[in-house]
């Protein structure tokens, strides 16, 4: 039945997927088992947007099936159960930008491939991230922006974190007119074109 | 306002286009001197050819939307001031004009701060509101309407827009609700219907707040007016257009959010559809309504959900590019361009702007291969862009002068516009001086 699970959310069959969680719980499935099946199915829709063969619709319904699946999962589940977790992430729109549609993509495919994400919201000031990393012990932030004002407050972060001493952290950006340029001129250590970029950048990172 | 010839019903596409155009480059200018005069001439006539794809001298540099806060910034002006202190503005503009001599003018920024603040507007917050001083204006997105609604506003677009979604996102308009449905307004007796909220108070007070910020509008538009004329009559046209979206966009931007339409193409695709065909006819009206009361020879697409990225080709051909080539075929048959500023990357969308009418397109690019773009479309269609916003603001006057160059050399002899693919806000004097020196011999 996780096969069909498979199926049915790589096929955007929203109504399906559902139904076969549901009834993959009630015929004595663990939920791990269940997530795991979400799990694979997010690693092939990944691979899809990787090569051009789903896009950013897909990435979305595919988020809604899986917060709906968590949902029926997540009381069944013991604290135990939780699956290890690859690092910790902070994730936040910077200073003066309130976008976060990219950000949310960004936020639910690292938390889909592993990571503990913090998702500190949009409009976050430097200090901001400062603190959440010292409190998280995170070792990696990601920075979103979608507005060209966007650029100096991503370089205000990185050097904000770098003078808290938080040398160890590092520092990825992304957003619609980020590119090396720009990661340059910020002094983040890389910038990632998409959601799965930033998975990728992390992975490399934890 | 355009004046349609009076054999406008024997008159091709593309004499209609002429007969636009010509309004536009004869309209009326208070110049300021007689070499201002000349200046305005030589500028607008380069843009002519350039839209009439004819020989020209030289590519033009726009500096588009790209640049407008910034040449307002270097003189100290905030966020705010662009939203409520126009007469700020005025200064900082014609210096820049007088001092950067541009090919076409950069435009006086009217953001009605006042009249969004009576309104209760609340799709954007802004300086001086909700967002700090020194920022200017940011969209808001929301969900206006509910899946559940796509079929009423199928039904009746302008109804829901009126009674619906604008007392949703400006409650001072909360009462227009109240009004009856117009077309049946036919007997007599239908009057009472008709009138009845004009008597009841809640509908009085909203009539009343709406004269006070009429009022403001005014005062904002006649000191815009008044700077946009100095900017023209000191030498430097303007390209007209109109801002206007298609279908998929006005409903994903405006109503649905980007999440709701975007999952809309799986969970309600023929409601989808049928709001899209219903906003075809709507859209065709408004953009040639527009254009003849204000002489703009042009529309201004702001292009948003169909890049690539945002939805397979499939999706493309199925939901965006059929309702949306409807419009521009209507707007062409009505002799006005369509000038699409493409934000994002359409490498993969070419070839569908390759299926419309020659000239009936500007096409502006942001994060497009411009190699392919003029393989593509530059024997068919002027082509605007794209120099990176990055670049602008980071890059070097070398790199800028190299990117610039390049572009020049790669679409010679071709109707080409030097613009930047993005809106930004921090660049440097130099920098400006390098983009727009790029395009002179």
């Amino acid at each position: 039945m996780s096969q069909e699970l498979i199926n049915a959310i790589t096929e955007m069959r929203e109504d399906d997927a559902l139904k076969i969680a549901s009834q993959m719980l009630d015929a004595g499935a663990s939920p791990l088992e269940v997530l795991d099946a979400c799990r694979n199915a997010m690693e092939i829709i990944g691979k899809r947007f990787e090569t051009g063969d789903c896009f950013i619709p897909e990435l979305m319904l595919a988020g809604e099936i899986l917060s709906q699946i968590s949902a029926i999962v997540k009381p069944r589940m013991s604290q135990s159960a939780e699956s290890k977790k690859l690092g910790k992430v902070i994730v936040g729109t910077v200073q003066g930008d309130i976008h976060d549609i990219a950000k949310d993509i960004v936020v639910f495919m690292l938390d889909i491939n592993g990571f503990e994400v913090t998702d500190l919201g949009v409009d976050v000031p430097p200090a901001k991230f400062v603190e959440a990393v010292k409190q998280a012990g995170a070792k990696i932030v990601g920075l979103s922006g979608f507005l060209t004002l966007a650029f100096d407050p991503m370089k205000d972060t990185v050097a904000a974190l770098k003078a808290a001493g938080l040398n160890d952290v590092k520092v990825m950006i992304g957003g619609g007119q980020i590119d090396e340029q720009i990661r340059q001129y910020t002094g983040a250590d890389a910038y990632g074109k998409d959601a799965m970029a930033a998975v990728a950048i992390a992975k490399s990172w934890a | 306002m355009f004046t349609r010839p009076d054999n406008w019903n024997q008159m091709s596409p593309l004499e209609r286009r002429k007969a636009r155009l010509d309004a536009w480059q004869n309209a009326p200018v208070p110049f300021a001197s007689p070499e201002a005069e000349a200046g305005y001439k030589e500028r607008i006539e380069r843009l002519r050819k350039i839209y009439d794809m004819e020989p020209h001298d030289r590519p033009l540099a726009d500096l588009f939307l790209g640049v407008n806060e910034y040449v307002v910034r270097r003189k100290g002006i905030q966020g705010k001031d662009m939203v409520y202190n126009h007469e700020k503005l005025r200064e900082p503009l014609l210096e820049f004009h007088n001092e950067f001599q541009p090919d076409v003018s950069v435009g006086p920024l009217p953001y009605p701060g006042k009249v969004m603040d009576m309104l209760g507007y609340k799709s954007y917050i802004w300086g001086g509101q909700k967002l700090p001083d020194n920022l200017t204006i940011q969209a808001v997105e929301g969900e206006y309407m509910s899946a559940d609604e796509y079929l009423e506003f199928a039904a009746d677009p302008t109804n829901f827009w009126m009674k619906k979604y604008l007392p949703r996102i400006m409650p001072t308009l909360a009462p227009l609700a109240m009004l009856t449905e117009l077309p049946r307004v036919s007997e007599n007796i239908d009057i009472i219907d008709l009138m009845v909220p004009f008597g009841l108070p809640p509908f009085q007070e909203m009539l009343k707040t709406l004269m006070e910020a009429g009022n403001e509008l005014m005062k904002m538009l006649a000191v815009v007016g008044q700077t946009g004329a100095m900017v023209a009559g000191a030498g430097f046209p303007s390209m007209a257009y109109n801002i206007v979206k298609t279908p998929f966009d006005y409903l994903g931007d405006t109503v649905r959010g980007t999440k709701g339409i975007l999952t809309d193409m799986y969970r309600h695709p023929n409601e989808l559809l049928a709001a899209c065909e219903a906003y075809v006819p709507v859209l065709n009206n408004a953009a040639v309504n527009a254009c003849d009361r204000n002489g703009a020879p042009s529309v201004l697409y702001v292009l948003h959900k169909g890049a690539d990225g945002f939805m397979s080709k499939a999706q493309f051909e199925k939901f965006y590019w059929p309702h949306w080539k409807q419009n521009m075929m209507a707007l062409y048959e009505e002799g006005i361009t369509s000038y699409l500023f493409i934000e994002g990357s359409y490498n993969t969308r070419l070839e569908y702007l390759a299926e419309m009418p020659s000239k009936s397109l500007v096409c502006h690019f942001d994060k497009t291969d411009m190699r392919r773009v003029k393989e593509v479309l530059s024997d068919k269609h002027i082509i605007a862009g794209n120099v990176p916003a990055s670049l602008m603001a980071a890059g070097t006057v070398d790199e800028v002068r190299a990117y610039c160059a390049d572009l020049v050399e790669l679409f010679e002899g071709k109707s080409y516009i030097m613009a930047h693919g993005c809106y930004f806000e921090n660049t440097t004097d130099e920098k400006l001086r390098a983009f727009m020196d790029s395009v002179k011999k």
